[in-house]
């Protein structure tokens, strides 16, 4: 309920909000560092970050230069939309694009809706091709799915197209990208898309 | 590992309930467990457990799980059934513009309520 509250909320503001999956280590907050890097100064942009402990997420996004809210579960494995809406409340500005990054943990975030417009699950090289059919429900609910750190592929047995097969088994509209946040591949298909999510939550497109 | 606060939840849904119609006790639900809701019964149970003890409106209430296994139904040709291979596409057509219908979610069914003659309203 809160979650739809939440949704509804943004949407008549025109705030595209995101919510990033992974296991810890995927790379969400380096790849939301050249996110934002690439969309400050055009877009008000705000990012959520959920973790057990510790600011260091948020901080990293600041040096920046970009908002960010640090939202520390105490513990708890995944973020409720009620932990969102205490910290939204807060915050409650004009954003046009807010990140949330999930807790790193590919089960139980996943069975979280936080009012968000678009779901994505980020999978890395290094993790391995088989992961989508491991953990089901976090690909078959994500509208995207990011593959994550292929600058590395030449020294892993990963193959993109297993992986992507893989998800769409679960979720057939799947969206993919493959980018690296460290040589930058990828990140302006990536980018773009977004730019247009805003765009297409604007003009009653996407809901 | 989330099943306890899949069950708060729950248990705020059912609190819901008991107030709508004035309710002083849950005595039975049945939870239905899809598929793909990542949650185990198991530990369903043992999370109940631990909130009958500290919900009085849950006291001696039974908890009854079923399991709800997906359901897919195609877009294209109509077809509706099991999944097969783990693998939302049609078993008929092939086509992959399906929806799954069943085996998604969580859901309370069939709540049973103990109301004293004066509060039903």
């Amino acid at each position: 309920m809160v979650a739809r509250e939440l949704r509804e909320e943004w949407q008549r503001q025109g705030t595209l909000v995101v919510n990033l999956l992974s296991s810890p280590g995927a790379g969400k907050t380096a790849l939301l560092e050249r996110t934002v890097e690439a969309l400050k100064g055009r877009y008000r942009l705000l990012v959520l970050e959920g973790d057990l402990e510790t600011e260091r997420d948020a901080e990293r996004i600041r040096s920046r230069g970009v908002e960010a809210v640090q939202i520390t579960t105490g513990g708890t494995c995944h973020l409720e939309a009620h932990m969102v809406a205490q910290v939204w409340q807060r915050v409650a500005g004009d954003y046009d694009i807010v990140f949330i990054e999930n807790v790193g943990n590919l089960v139980c975030p996943a069975s979280y809706d936080l009012g968000e417009h678009l779901r994505v699950v980020m999978l890395s090289v290094p993790e391995g091709d088989d992961k989508p059919a491991k953990y089901p429900k976090a690909f078959r609910t994500a509208h995207w799915m990011v593959i994550s750190k292929v600058d590395l592929l030449p020294h892993f047995d990963f193959a993109p197209e297993r992986a992507e097969a893989e998800a769409r088994n679960l979720q057939p509209d799947l969206r993919v990208f493959r980018v690296s946040a460290r040589t930058g591949e990828g990140l302006s298909a990536w980018v773009e898309a977004l730019e247009q999510a805003r765009e297409d939550l604007r003009t009653g497109v996407l809901k | 590992m989330h099943e306890l606060s899949l069950l708060q939840a729950l248990v705020r849904e059912l609190e819901a309930v008991a107030r709508r119609y004035g309710a002083r006790r849950v005595v039975a639900f049945r939870l239905e467990v899809g598929e793909l809701a990542n949650a185990v019964p198991e530990l369903l149970e043992r999370a109940y457990e631990a909130l009958q003890a500290r919900h009085p409106l849950l006291r001696g209430g039974r908890m009854t799980l079923s399991w709800v296994p997906v359901v897919l139904n195609c877009r294209e040709c109509g077809w509706e059934g099991r999944w097969e291979n783990r693998r939302v596409r049609c078993v008929r057509c092939g086509s992959d513009r399906v929806g799954v219908v069943a085996g998604e979610d969580l859901r309370l069914r069939d709540v049973e309520l103990e109301i004293p003659e004066e509060g039903f309203p």
